[in-house]
């Protein structure tokens, strides 16, 4: 058995890997590793690891239903979890499970409204992702892959939509005590950390600065994108980890940027 | 296609990284490999107060704080290691000796590695939990060092190297980290010499040789301990170490009982339905008798003898296997004490002793031959043994030192073995090691169970503390403590901080703009007043009654709102939830929450405001129920009656104020409810309570104090409402939370609980039981008057009482609706919401019901704790369902230790005056065995066993000592009736009635009580002493 977090983390304010509070899992990218598509990446955080190849924008499938004719590009996006991406190896019947589905929508959305799908009318990006290894925080690594392959792929975004997770130690299900306010927000959770926690995952944008105003960016610029939260945590610690995740998030934008950056050169 | 290899050369913080990797077995057999990320880092910070370092890199938490440092720069040193020394013990150390560490005289500074942390939960969770809050609190100065994390002291595992080598080796590998480290960091201006020295803690003989080899001070647990000072009575913790146990075991080859089956054998056994898993359960009249109640059978598998109880102990969880039906037998007749039948045991010597002494073989037999001579009635039963053991139910026990088995020589500092007796007459004896034989005689001591091997026929244990003297009163008020795990310790510091911090001069806020008031209705205009037992200080109950304009009556039940001021999951709530209720013993209360609150700030004192929890009714002149409403609210109470003043107000005729009016609505209500009750069926039922007047005076005879429980009219006034409240409650709380809702029931007793009073009662006294339904009882219950015996009812209401199952804490999801019901207030659902002062059950449900009704509390953040996770909840009625239970054994406990004291003191003073007489009384006889009876007084609320020698016969010379009446024994012999429940005990070769004495059950008898002292056996331990003289 284990030591978990709630049980060692107030002693030593250490988490079950070593990590302090704010600190991100390693994080590790590449980008146009599938020369197959449109644009690809590959990301890791931690023991999560991620492929991600992006096809189109492409003419749309015919019978596409409506939005095939609004004048705007179709998001698709399909999420594959490897059978070993787990513990315990899985046999899947070829079906998406849950967890995958859920994925699946969050990022349709998220980028169905993120990207400038004006630009291609008529026409379909379809976002492929495998789940190679999962150890929590698979949405944002997802959402992470995601804007790299679609980075690589040429198709033009506001900004680097870049996610992470936040998770709260202690007992987060009460109100907080104000004579006794200590909170323990957690960056990054690992597999373990978000089956034991409360946790959320946020994804935030930033507007590109382009011309006169590359000089000033500064945080105002940035926008929450992306927010989800399957656990339940009383509402007075929603805004630290809230803080917690965006300040994740912004660490996560500077790694990802360089590696689009490292790539170019 | 680019390689997606981990390319860990360009970042270089990924040198840093590494993984751990383990292997994981599941239930279903399967193995997982899991991989965890490790990031190894040197901000770790050492924590001694003495480096000049670790202070500048120690990083701060979320909030911006750095972890105090807890090594002392002064740590405390021993002749051996006059600079001071830090300890880092090894798991097997903290496995042998957590009662040496714990102890407040020796190991301070202990730096507590994760590695051994985490092996320590493996190998033992409670443990694992102590040492956590040895670790949690301040005074010890234990120190968590994540060793793992500290790129300096990380270890990897060997190709070759066994999981146990490698965290030895982590762990000397930290020692030298350490003495380095702190060699280089020590702050400028002290000496070199003050460097502390580490010592390393381990019993692994290996790893010591190692130590040695790598230059790392190292020391076995016992070589440490010897070193310090009292060092006798440090050593006597040290848990008997597996090895000394090992070495015993191959030098003497001879086992006394047989093998446990492994576990793959149990678990398809139980999988198939041939072994049956359940609670070992020993007859408190018999030790060599105990029960366990399987899924499987409505009846218990009796288990006898030794043998088949195969080293199980009382409490623990064990797989038993049906014995063959030859071997079936009836339940014992007889009154067996282990003390009696061992009494010449030797502790040292093992070899000439069979596990089952040629007497109690013997008296085994006869038992045999007893239940084989009849067939009708005593129908042997299914028997079984047992053959395994899922979970150790071990826990600290408390007794005291068997004089006789000190060795004769027992003044020098000599090991030797001795036997504890533990107070628990269900437990065995236990075979305790100790070099402080002379001192501990006569005192009460705290032991602990280590293991019982097939060896043994005891089970072994060691020392931990002494209570004190025996019959001192602080010893044993604590052994009383222990004995029922009461939690009595002071509040730690963290709970009383989380009180109002105006203390005593805490008021109700006097603006209604104050967020208090929020929610809040304004009652202080009511008439509101309590009623309780005289010098009650926790009040957590006031009523009224008022007239509506529309002829109807408004009645108020205003409960303490004690919601308000423990606020969920803060440090008080989670000690209130361990807690769980108050405990009242005779001259001590116990508090479930601090003094401040339940005594004063929550306590609805008369003549001030405080905040309540109400429940209004509005009820027609026939107490008719036409509505009910729940509101937050502020009161003020009129008057604090007790039971009797209240009666006094009552009924005085002159009295016609508001406030004795509306008592008197009250009243009347009251009777209309109780009558409404007993006619759904609810059950009248009688438990042997007395109570204690301690405090009204010294000089006097304590015995007066004694006072068996009135029943006055305003008693049931407010019990009526008061169950009424529950009631009203609990069908609220359900409504709203149908998963979550934590309510009380009392399961319907099945039929077969009350076969054998009924078959008693139709046999002495041709009176019927009728246990079909709780109304069907009652009535019959009402039936069985003696109108020679008044007293008889209530001993038949008594021992009904004891066929019934306790009333449980549930949470609603747990059980279908139908089963909610409470069998004894013949109600179909029952909470607890009276009583939150002393009840956490109570205070959970003031939650629910706040979150019921809408409030949302003082800042507008409605709290639904406590509604949310079943889980949770089921753990905390688990928890109170024991703690009641064990509150409530504690209290009558506490009572019959004041009774047998109250006798002894008595005694004296009539030792003086030369004759020690006793006190004459009447009994009734409960229980009839082959060799003794049971006998009730109610005078005293005690029962107690009358052996042999207890009977007084007619024509005998009525000698009075213990010893000279146990010589009786021999001579006397009984003529025992199973089926007619009697016994005529007379003198062997006297068989003449007017020399015998027969007595039956449910008989009146005159008894005789005295307090004697046990000569012989355990020297120095009282017992209440019931002479029949007369029957």
């Amino acid at each position: 058995m284990p030591l978990d977090t709630s049980t060692t983390y107030p002693l030593t304010k250490l988490r079950l890997d070593g990590r302090r509070w704010n600190e991100l899992r390693l994080l590790q990218a590449q980008i146009s590793t599938n020369p197959a598509s449109s644009g690809s990446s590959y990301l890791s955080m931690g023991n999560t690891s991620i492929m991600c190849s992006v096809h189109g924008p492409a003419e749309g499938r015919r019978g596409d239903g409506g939005s095939a004719g609004s004048g705007h590009a179709v998001v698709e996006v399909d999420v594959n979890v490897a059978g070993f991406a787990g513990v315990e190896r899985k046999r899947r019947a070829g079906g998406s499970d849950r967890q995958s589905t859920r994925i699946a929508t969050t990022l349709r959305s998220t980028f169905q409204s993120h990207l400038h799908t004006y630009l291609y009318p008529h026409s379909t990006i379809s976002i492929h992702i495998s789940v190679l290894s999962a150890d929590g925080s698979l949405l944002a690594a997802a959402i992470n892959a995601c804007t790299l392959a679609l980075v690589d792929a040429g198709i033009p975004m506001p900004g680097l939509l870049c996610g992470c997770t936040a998770g709260m130690s202690g007992s987060a299900s009460t109100p907080r005590d104000p004579r006794h306010d200590e909170l323990d927000p957690l960056l990054d959770l690992s597999l373990p950390e978000e089956q034991e926690l409360p946790s959320l995952t946020v994804a935030t944008t930033t507007v590109v600065p382009v011309g006169e105003n590359n000089m000033d960016e500064d945080e105002e610029t940035m926008k929450v994108s992306v927010l989800s939260m399957e656990s339940k945590v009383h509402a007075t610690y929603l805004e630290t980890m809230l803080a917690v995740g965006i300040d994740g998030c912004s660490q996560i934008r500077e790694l990802l940027a360089d590696v689009i950056k490292g790539s170019r050169r | 296609m680019k390689s997606l290899r981990r390319d860990l050369s360009a970042n270089p913080q990924a040198a840093n990284v590494t993984s751990k990797v383990y292997v994981r077995s599941l239930k279903n057999g399967k193995v997982q490999k899991i991989v965890r990320e490790l990031y190894l880092r040197e901000d770790i910070p050492c924590s001694s107060k003495l480096c000049g370092q670790c202070p500048t890199i120690a990083p701060a938490d979320a909030n911006g704080n750095i972890a105090p440092f807890v090594l002392s720069d002064r740590p405390a040193g021993t002749t051996a290691f006059p600079r001071g020394h830090y300890l880092v013990p090894d798991t097997n150390a903290l496995l042998n000796g957590m009662d040496l560490f714990e102890h407040t005289g020796a190991f301070y500074d202990v730096i507590v590695l994760q590695t051994v942390l985490e092996e320590l939960k493996n190998r033992s969770l409670p443990l694992y939990n102590r040492l956590l809050a040895l670790v949690k609190s301040d005074e010890k100065r234990f120190y968590l060092f994540f060793n793992e994390f500290r790129r300096e002291t990380h270890v990897r595992r060997g190709p070759d190297e066994s999981i146990n080598d490698r965290n030895d080796r982590a762990v000397r590998l930290v020692a030298s980290w350490y003495s380095s480290h702190l060699q280089q960091s020590i702050r400028k201006g002290k000496k070199e010499k003050a460097i502390p020295a580490i010592v390393v803690i381990t019993d692994d003989k290996e790893n010591l040789r190692k130590c040695k080899e790598e230059n790392v001070t190292a020391l076995s647990l016992s070589d440490y301990v010897s070193g310090l000072e009292g060092s006798d009575m440090l050593l006597d913790m040290i848990s008997e170490s597996k090895d000394a146990r090992d070495s015993k075991e191959t030098n003497r080859g001879e086992l006394f009982y047989p093998e446990y089956y492994s576990m793959s054998k149990l678990k398809t056994g139980l999988g198939a339905g041939t072994l049956h898993q359940g609670v070992f359960n020993v007859s408190p009249y018999n030790y060599l008798e105990a029960s366990v109640k399987t899924a499987s059978f409505d009846k218990p598998l009796l288990i006898l003898g030794r043998d088949n109880s195969n080293r199980a102990i009382a409490g623990d969880s064990v797989v038993v296997e049906v014995l063959p039906q030859d071997q079936w037998k009836s339940p014992s007749t007889k009154i067996m004490d282990e003390e009696a039948v061992t009494r010449n045991d030797n502790p040292e010597t093992e070899e000439t002793e069979a596990v089952v002494s040629e007497r109690e073989r013997k008296a085994l037999q006869e038992e045999v031959k007893k239940a084989h001579g009849k067939t009708s009635e005593g129908k042997p039963q299914p028997t079984a043994k047992v053959v395994g053991v899922i979970k150790r139910g071990w826990r600290q026990y408390v007794g005291h030192v068997d004089s006789n088995s000190t060795g004769a020589q027992s003044s020098g500092r000599r090991q030797q073995n001795v036997f504890l007796l533990p107070m628990d007459k269900r437990i065995p004896k236990i075979r305790v090691r100790t070099r402080q034989a002379a001192n501990i005689v006569g005192q009460r001591i705290l032991v602990t169970i280590d293991a019982w091997d097939r060896d043994s026929r005891y089970p072994t244990g060691h020392f931990i503390r002494s209570l004190g003297e025996l019959e001192t009163k602080g010893a044993e008020t604590e052994a009383l403590l222990l004995e029922y795990d009461v939690q009595y310790k002071p509040f730690p510091k963290s709970v009383l901080d989380c009180l109002p911090s105006e203390g005593h001069d805490w008021k109700v806020p006097v603006s209604k703009e104050d967020k208090g008031w929020n929610g809040r209705k304004d009652l202080r205009d009511l008439l509101i007043c309590s009623i309780d037992p005289p010098g009650c200080q926790d009040i957590d109950d006031a009523l009224h009654a008022r007239v509506l304009p529309n002829g109807n009556f408004e009645v108020g039940v205003h409960i303490a709102d004690v919601s308000h001021f423990v606020k969920p999951n803060n440090p008080m709530d989670l000690e209130a939830s361990i807690r769980g209720t108050t405990v009242y013993l005779v001259d001590k209360r116990i508090d479930m929450l601090p003094h401040l609150l339940g005594t004063d700030l929550c306590s609805l004192k008369p003549y001030v405001e405080r905040y309540a929890f109400s429940v209004l009714w509005e009820m027609t002149p026939d107490a008719e129920i036409v509505s009910s409403n729940f509101t937050k609210s502020v009161i003020r109470s009129r008057e604090a009656f007790s039971y009797e003043q209240a009666q006094l107000r009552i009924d005085d005729k002159s009295q016609n104020d508001e406030l004795t009016q509306s008592m008197r609505t009250l009243l009347k209500f009251s009777k209309i409810l109780r009558q409404k009750r007993m006619d759904a069926g609810a059950l009248n039922l009688a438990s042997p309570e007395v109570r204690i007047e301690a405090d009204s005076d010294e000089v006097g005879d304590p015995l007066t104090d004694v006072k068996t429980k009135a029943m006055l009219d305003t008693n049931s006034l407010v019990e009526e409402f008061m169950l009424l409240a529950n009631i009203t409650v609990g069908t609220k709380v359900y409504e709203s939370f149908s998963q979550t809702a934590l309510l009380r029931r009392h399961a319907t007793p099945p039929p077969q609980n009350f076969e054998e009073l009924q078959n008693q009662l139709s046999k002495k006294r041709n009176m019927e039981l009728d246990v079909s339904s709780s109304r069907a009882l009652a009535d019959s219950l009402d039936r069985c008057v003696d109108p020679k015996n008044p007293f008889f009812n209530t001993l038949v209401r008594i021992l009904a009482t004891r066929c019934m199952t306790s009333a449980e804490y549930f949470c609603a999801g747990a059980f279908a609706e139908s089963e909610f019901r409470h069998y004894g207030l013949a109600s179909p659902i029952y909470t607890h919401f009276t009583s939150p002062i002393r009840r956490y059950a109570d205070l959970m449900v003031h939650r629910q019901l706040a979150s019921a009704i809408g409030y949302e509390g003082e800042d507008g953040h409605a709290i639904n704790e406590g509604v949310a996770t079943r889980n949770k909840l089921e753990d905390i009625c688990r928890n109170i369902n024991v703690r009641h239970r064990n509150a409530q054994h504690a209290g009558r406990a506490s009572i019959e230790y004041y009774v047998g004291q109250a006798l002894k003191a008595r005694g004296e003073k009539m030792a003086a005056d030369g004759v020690d007489a006793g006190i004459e009384e009447e009994g009734y006889v409960m229980r009839v065995f082959e060799n003794g009876v049971v006998i009730f007084v109610p005078r005293f609320g005690i029962e107690g066993v009358v052996r042999l020698e207890d009977f007084v016969l007619p024509g005998e010379s009525g000698a009075r000592s213990v010893a000279e009446r146990r010589e009786l024994v021999p001579h006397r012999t009984t003529d025992f009736d199973n089926e007619e429940y009697t016994l005529r005990v007379s003198e062997k070769g006297h068989p003449e009635a007017e020399r015998s004495v027969t007595v039956e059950l449910f008989q009146k008898v005159r008894v005789n009580i005295s307090s004697v002292k046990e000569e012989g056996r355990g020297a120095g331990k009282r017992r209440v002493r019931i002479l029949v003289t007369q029957a």
